[in-house]
C-alpha cells in the first residue's frame, strides 16, 4: 500500500506541520535520549524490598533504611507494600522476578504463607533476604534477620513491673491476634509478668495494632476495671491510643508501655505519657540486610548463619534521648 | 372471631416494629447484669461518645440509602478530613513561608473536603448514572490513597497546636463536655434531630423517600431526581468528615488508615435500624437505635472481656437476625393487611 501524497495546493497548513515538525523535532530527540536512558539504567541491579505497608512508621522506617544504603551501594531500588496479605506479596514477588531482581529484602506476609513464594523467588535465582518476620522454613532464604521480639518483650514487662512496683491490676492490650508477633510479645510479657503474684492482669483486649480502636476499648476497659494502674501495649500506636484515653479519663497515674520504639513514642517518653518502649532497630536490621545481599551478590555468601536475632533496646526517660528513628544515634 | 386474631396480628407486628429496640433494651439488661459498672453514668456517657461516631455516618448513610443508593466510601473520608485537618494544623508551607490557619479555619477545610468528595460521588451517580456501589467503591481507594499521598504514610502528631501559632483547641471538639454531656454526643445528636427533621417533614426529606420507593413516578411527578441524589451524597461526605475531626480530636493525631471497615459499621446500623437497603423505607431515628445496639454490644463485650474473634462473630450473627426479622415484619404485615382488608371486599361483593 502506498500513502497518497496530500495536494500542494494546501500551503497553509502544509508551512504549519513543517513548523510543527521544526519544534518537535528536538523534543522528540530529547525524549528518545531519555528511553534509551531509561532503558540503559536496567543494568544497574535491582534490590527490590517488600514491606507490609507504608502507613506505619515502623515498616516505613525498615523500607527506607534499605533504599537508602542500597542506592548508595550503587543499586536500583522498588518499595512495594503487600498489607499482610499473602496472595498480594505472592504477585510483587512474580513483578520481582519478572524484573530480573538480583535480590529481595522482603518483610514477609506470613510465617507459613511465605514459603512456597519465596522459594519460587530463590529459584527464579533472586537472593531473598528476610527481616522482622521469620519464616518457619530454612534453608531457602539466604539470611532472616529478625529482632529479638521474645527478649524484647520481656524487657518491656520488666520496666512495666518495675513501674508498679511489683503490684496492682493491669491491662493489656494485644496486636493482631493472627500475627505471630502479637503471640510472641503477649508470651514475653507474661512470662515475667505472671511471676509476680501481686500484679494482676484484670482485662486482655485485641486493638488490631490500631490507635483508634485502642483508645475506645482503654476507655472500656477502665470503666470496667477502674482499678487499673497499668496498661502495657503490645506495639507503640496501641500505647499511645491508651496515653489518650487514660489522659481524657484523668487518670495520670496508670502507667503505659508500648514497643516497637517510634518517636512518636519516645516523644510520649519525654512528655511522660508513656513509662517506656522497647526499640526493635528496624533501620538497623534493614541495612545489615542490604549489607549481606551486597557481599552475597559479589562473594555467593554471606559469611553469617541464615537466621540471625538482633536483640531490641529499652528506651525509658533515661535514654530517650539517644534513639531516633528506629536506630541508635551515634 | 377476626378481633383476636387481628389483636394479635396487631400485637406481633408492634413487637417486631420495635424489634431493635427490644434488642437495644434485651442487650442492656445482659450487660448490666454481668458487669457492675456498666450502668453507670460514666460508663454510659463514654457508650455514648463511641456511639456518636457509628451514628453520625449512619445518619449520612441513611439519607443515601432512603434514595436506593450505598455510600462505600464514608470511612476514607472521614480519614482524608482527619489528615486535612493534621495537615493544616502542622502548618502548610506555601511559597517558602509556613501558614498556621485558625482551628474554625481547619475545620472548614476538612468540612470542605468531605463535602467535594461527596459532591463527586453524586455527580457521577446522578448525571452520569453510574451504579452508587461502583462510584463510591472508587471514592473508598481515592481518599484513603490521597490521605496516604498527603501524609506520605507517616501520623501527624501534636494536633493540640501551640499559642506561638494561634491554633490551639481543636481537641476540645472530641474531648471537651457539654452539660456534663460529651461534645462529639451533642454533635451526633443535632445532627441527626436536624436530618430527621429534614427527612419527615420537609419536601426535600420526601423527595428522598419518593426517589428510593419508585425513581420513574418520582421523575414523572416532577422531582428533581439528580438534584435529590447530589445532595444525600454532599450530607453524607459532610457526616464523614465530622467523624474524621472528632477522631483526629480525640487522639490529637490524625492517621491516614484511620476510618477502615467504618462504613461497614455505619450500614450495619442502618440495617439493623430497619431500613430499607431498596430504598424508600426507613428512618434516621431507626438508624440511630442501630447504631446505638451495634455500640452496645461492642462495648459491653470488651467490658466482659469476650475474645476479639467471638466479637466479631457475635456482631455477625446480631445483624443477620435483625434482617431476618425485617423480612418477617414484611410477611406479618402482608398478611395483617390482608386479613384486615378481605372482609371489606367480602361485603362489597
Amino acid at each position: 500500500m502506498k500513502y497518497t501524497q496530500p495536494s500542494t495546493n494546501l500551503g497553509a497548513p502544509c508551512l504549519d506541520s513543517e513548523t510543527w515538525a521544526r519544534k518537535l523535532a528536538p523534543r522528540l530527540t530529547r525524549l528518545l535520549l531519555t528511553l534509551t536512558a531509561c532503558h540503559r539504567a536496567p543494568q544497574l541491579p535491582l534490590i527490590a524490598i517488600i514491606v507490609p505497608s507504608q502507613d506505619n512508621p515502623y515498616f516505613k522506617a525498615e523500607a527506607e533504611a534499605a533504599a537508602a544504603r542500597a542506592l548508595q551501594l550503587g543499586y536500583r531500588v522498588r518499595i512495594d507494600a503487600h498489607n499482610d496479605d499473602a496472595y498480594r506479596q505472592d504477585n510483587l514477588i512474580d513483578a520481582a522476578i519478572a524484573s530480573n531482581a538480583a535480590a529481595l529484602i522482603l518483610d514477609n506476609a506470613g510465617t507459613d504463607a511465605s514459603i512456597s513464594t519465596v522459594r519460587r523467588a530463590t529459584q527464579a535465582g533472586i537472593a531473598v533476604f528476610l527481616i522482622d518476620r521469620e519464616i518457619s522454613a530454612h534453608g531457602i532464604a539466604k539470611a532472616q534477620i529478625i529482632s529479638d521480639n521474645d527478649q524484647g518483650a520481656r524487657l518491656a514487662a520488666q520496666a512495666f513491673a518495675q513501674a508498679l512496683n511489683n503490684h496492682g491490676d493491669y491491662a493489656e492490650l494485644i496486636g493482631r491476634e493472627s500475627d505471630a508477633n502479637a503471640q510472641i510479645r503477649t508470651h514475653g510479657f507474661h512470662a515475667i509478668l505472671d511471676a509476680s503474684p501481686q500484679l494482676k492482669l484484670v482485662a486482655a483486649q485485641s486493638a488490631n495494632w490500631s490507635q483508634s480502636e485502642a483508645f475506645q476499648k482503654t476507655e472500656t476497659m477502665l470503666q470496667a476495671h477502674p482499678s487499673i494502674s497499668g496498661i502495657i501495649a503490645g506495639n507503640d500506636t496501641m500505647a499511645l491510643g491508651a496515653a489518650a484515653a487514660v489522659k481524657g479519663a484523668n487518670r495520670p497515674d496508670i502507667r503505659i508501655t508500648g514497643f516497637d520504639g517510634s518517636n512518636d513514642a519516645i516523644n510520649a517518653i519525654n512528655s511522660g505519657e508513656l513509662t517506656a518502649t522497647v526499640l526493635q532497630p528496624a533501620a538497623f536490621i534493614s541495612q545489615l540486610a542490604v549489607d549481606q545481599a551486597d557481599l552475597y551478590l559479589h562473594t555467593h555468601t554471606t559469611g553469617k548463619p541464615e537466621l540471625q536475632i538482633i536483640p531490641c533496646d529499652l528506651v525509658d526517660k533515661s535514654n530517650a534521648a539517644h534513639y531516633k528513628d528506629f536506630a541508635k544515634l551515634p | 372471631m377476626t378481633t383476636p386474631t387481628t389483636l394479635s396480628g396487631r400485637a406481633l407486628l408492634l413487637l417486631l416494629k420495635l424489634r431493635a429496640v427490644l434488642m437495644l433494651l434485651i442487650l442492656l439488661a445482659i450487660f448490666s447484669a454481668l458487669s457492675p459498672t456498666f450502668f453507670t453514668a460514666n460508663n454510659l456517657s463514654i457508650l455514648a461518645k463511641h456511639v456518636s461516631i457509628s451514628a453520625l455516618l449512619a445518619t449520612g448513610m441513611t439519607l443515601v440509602v432512603l434514595t436506593g443508593g450505598i455510600d462505600l466510601s464514608v470511612g476514607s473520608i472521614a480519614g482524608l478530613s482527619g489528615i486535612v485537618a493534621g495537615l493544616l494544623i502542622n502548618g502548610l508551607t506555601l511559597g517558602g513561608s509556613t501558614h498556621y490557619p485558625p482551628i474554625p479555619v481547619v475545620i472548614l477545610a476538612a468540612l470542605l473536603t468531605g463535602a467535594l468528595a461527596g459532591a463527586a460521588n453524586g455527580l457521577l451517580i446522578a448525571r452520569f448514572s453510574v451504579a452508587p456501589f461502583i462510584t463510591t467503591l472508587g471514592m473508598l481507594y481515592i481518599a484513603r490513597g490521597t490521605a496516604l499521598l498527603l501524609s506520605n504514610g507517616h501520623t501527624f502528631p501534636n494536633l493540640a497546636g501551640s499559642q506561638a501559632h494561634h491554633n490551639t483547641g481543636f481537641p476540645a471538639l472530641g474531648q471537651s463536655f457539654l452539660l456534663g454531656i460529651p461534645t462529639p454526643v451533642w454533635i451526633a445528636l443535632i445532627i441527626a434531630a436536624i436530618a430527621a427533621l429534614v427527612a419527615a417533614r420537609t419536601p426535600f426529606g420526601r423527595h428522598i423517600y419518593a426517589v428510593g420507593g419508585n425513581e420513574r413516578a418520582a421523575r414523572l411527578a416532577g422531582i428533581h431526581i439528580a438534584r435529590v441524589k447530589l445532595l444525600t451524597y454532599i450530607l453524607s461526605g459532610l457526616c464523614a468528615a465530622l467523624v474524621g475531626l472528632i477522631i483526629a480530636s480525640q487522639l490529637e493525631s490524625a492517621h491516614p488508615a484511620t476510618g477502615e471497615s467504618f462504613e461497614l459499621n455505619a450500614i450495619a446500623a442502618v440495617v439493623l435500624g430497619g431500613t430499607s437497603l431498596m430504598g424508600g423505607r426507613g428512618s434516621i431515628g431507626g438508624s440511630l437505635i442501630g447504631a446505638l445496639v451495634i455500640g452496645v454490644l461492642a462495648d459491653g463485650l470488651v467490658m466482659l472481656g469476650v475474645s476479639e474473634f467471638w466479637q466479631i462473630v457475635i456482631k455477625g450473627v446480631v445483624i443477620v437476625l435483625a434482617v431476618t426479622v425485617d423480612q418477617l415484619q414484611s410477611r406479618v404485615q402482608f398478611r395483617f393487611l390482608n386479613a384486615l382488608f378481605r372482609p371489606k371486599q367480602e361485603a362489597a361483593q
